[in-house]
């Protein structure tokens, strides 16, 4: 085990390989993620006719609610489930690409 | 609460006692059965049953009443809780569920000892995660105390103090017992119990009853155009700025919390592990999206009285909104009891929960790992069974003078984990070179940065905008990240030991 090479672990500069997978899952995941709760409130602030922040997501409704509410309170923690499947479902198919033993799972 | 409430309610409180004496008895049944059987959450718990098991190790007051009572009072505030409390589960899972399995450390000052090779680091971090504990303890305590006025008729402060003792004695029981916790049957009791009254007085009100969920928005079409814009408006109550602060806050909150990561090794394998997030965030979310209907229904009854309670009154009465909204819908007193007892079940396991942790910390982080070395078993367990209700008593005496709403209380024990545990977590897993000067600094600057608007705000006004208390971790968790970098690179890198393992057995498992 200590004959391995190594180097440093940095998140910005992944290794090649199952490391860099993860590192670029992870992006995609956290783009996804604060793209929907930060980037739509800021568009909400962009698109405000009013202080209080009326705007084109506030006057129409869905599912009985303010499109703004919907999204916020119940599609957003729909999303956040969705984003964890398919983190998952890709790192699932990654250790299974780089496991060379027969249980791969064992070993993740 | 009004005057007329003021009597004790038996067919709750027997109800209460029934399902708490339940969940004791069936974990000390639990614990004979599991003693013969092989290990701890064995195979065939299943990814679901671990799911639900991270639910209801994460239900508390704050989820079953704080919630609906911080929208009650707030509005569109109110759901950057429901978004921070499950957005950060995505922040866990992407960034260190995984890792921290494969690093193999069980609790956050194990970690933070081990990583950074600093027995000063290690009992930092403990002493924050006590602090954790504690804080977030005495948001339970109020959740427990107003129920137990309810139950009771009973004014707040007698019913904190009859309360307390009442946990204590369950916690302290439930610990000389060895009784494990069935967080499958508990999460059943919670769902149920939070969401049957809902559906029953989304029937009463004659809304669509089968999923208030969805129900709820034709009741916001009802109240005042005003009230509602006040209510649904983005930026009505709060600017863009706290918004994101308090989400972002409570999201590295959650990736921060000592008992949710610890979690991640009860599930036998790791892929499992991951599996569990999902189903758990899902159990989740289904009290998440339930929570601010209770809020609506309060305030459409308001609206239906005509009488709007002035925004002191609301301020004051806001915790107990659920058990006030089930109440004058009309829902039958034992539904209310049911209602209650969900309530009581997720505060009292999480604060036996979050005692035991806190306590152990004290005996094993502290006690014998600084103190006294060669302390022997039966003396740790001594010291921390003193510790359970020294942190107790400490614990009592905040929340006997609660000095917020529950959420915010809570909100500041995840403001105080994003600042501290998450940075040191993040870093420790994904950056080589952070060394124990650079998480020492970090840790103790996140510690200033969580209390900062108290303790210098009134001078440094800028202090208490940007880091407001329970909001602090969103300027101040990038904050402590760049510190802690600076200071890393300014200082020797940490062994090569430890660089090394990271590298070859926590990222490099697979090459």
């Amino acid at each position: 085990m200590s004959e391995k090479p190594w180097s440093e672990v940095n998140f910005l500069r992944p290794k090649k390989g199952y490391m860099g997978g993860e590192v670029l899952i992870t992006l995609v995941i956290l783009i996804g993620w604060g793209g929907a709760t930060f980037g739509f409130q800021l568009l909400q602030k962009f698109l405000e006719t009013t202080p209080a922040g009326e705007n084109i997501f506030t006057r129409f409704t869905f599912f009985n609610l303010p499109f703004n509410v919907w999204f916020t309170g119940q599609f957003l923690p729909l999303w956040f489930v969705l984003l964890c499947i398919v983190f998952n479902l890709y790192i699932d198919r990654l250790t299974e690409r780089h496991s060379r033993v027969r249980y791969p799972y064992e070993h993740e | 609460m009004n005057m007329s409430d003021l009597h004790i309610k038996f067919v709750p409180l027997v109800i209460t006692v029934v399902v708490l004496t339940s969940f004791l008895l069936v974990g000390l049944l639990y614990k004979v059965r599991e003693s013969s059987e092989y290990g701890l959450g064995g195979r065939s718990t299943g990814r679901i049953g671990s799911g639900a098991a991270i639910a209801s190790n994460w239900m508390s007051a704050a989820s079953f009443l704080g919630m609906a009572g911080f929208f009650y009072l707030n509005g569109y505030l109110g759901l950057a809780c429901v978004i921070g409390w499950t957005g950060g589960y995505v922040l866990l899972l992407t960034l260190l569920a995984g890792q921290i399995r494969r690093f193999g450390k069980y609790t956050a000052p194990d970690f933070v000892g081990e990583r950074y090779d600093s027995p000063m680091a290690r009992l930092i971090s403990a002493l924050i995660s006590i602090a954790i504990s504690v804080i977030y303890c005495a948001a339970q305590f109020k959740g427990i105390g107003i129920l137990f006025g309810w139950l009771f008729g009973l004014p707040y402060d007698a019913a904190v103090t009859l309360g307390a003792v009442a946990v204590i004695s369950y916690v302290v029981f439930a610990g000389s017992q060895g009784v494990m916790k069935n967080q499958k049957l508990q999460y059943t009791i919670l769902i149920i119990s939070f969401v049957v009254p809902l559906m029953l007085l989304a029937k009463k009100l004659g809304y669509f009853w089968i999923l208030p969920q969805f129900g709820y928005g034709a009741a916001l079409a009802q109240v005042s155009p005003e009230f509602r814009a006040s209510f649904t408006l983005p930026f009505a109550g709060s600017s863009l700025f706290q918004w994101s602060a308090l989400c972002f806050t409570l999201m590295v909150g959650t990736a921060g919390l000592p008992h949710v990561l610890s979690r991640f090794y009860i599930v036998p394998n790791i892929r499992d592990a991951r599996w569990s997030v999902v189903w758990g965030l899902y159990f989740i979310a289904l009290i998440y999206w339930s929570a601010p209907a209770y809020a609506v229904f309060a305030r459409l009854l308001e609206a239906r009285s005509g009488v709007a309670p002035d925004p002191a009154t609301a301020r004051g009465m806001a915790d107990m909104i659920v058990l006030t909204a089930a109440t004058q819908g009309g829902l039958p007193l034992w539904l209310v009891g049911v209602l209650a007892a969900g309530g009581l079940s997720a505060a009292f396991a999480t604060v036996s929960g979050l005692l035991m942790t806190g306590a152990a910390s004290c005996s094993h982080d502290i006690y014998a790992g600084l103190l006294h070395p060669a302390a022997s078993e039966y003396r740790k367990m001594r010291v921390a069974k003193g510790c359970t209700l020294l942190l107790a008593l400490v614990v009592y005496l905040i929340a006997v003078n609660p000095p917020g709403l529950i959420v915010e209380i809570t909100a500041v024990a995840f403001a105080l984990a994003g600042n501290t545990i998450f940075p040191a977590f993040l870093l420790g897993i994904w950056w080589g070179r952070a060394n124990r000067q650079g998480i020492i600094t970090g840790m103790l600057l996140g510690v200033l940065v969580t209390f900062a608007a108290p303790l210098l705000g009134g001078r440094i006004p800028w202090v208490a905008t940007l880091f407001p208390l329970t909001s602090s971790a969103f300027c101040g968790a990038p904050l402590v990240i760049l510190v802690t970098i600076a200071v890393s690179l300014m200082t020797p890198a940490p062994p090569e030991r430890i660089r090394r393992f990271l590298a070859t057995e926590v990222h490099g498992h697979l090459d």
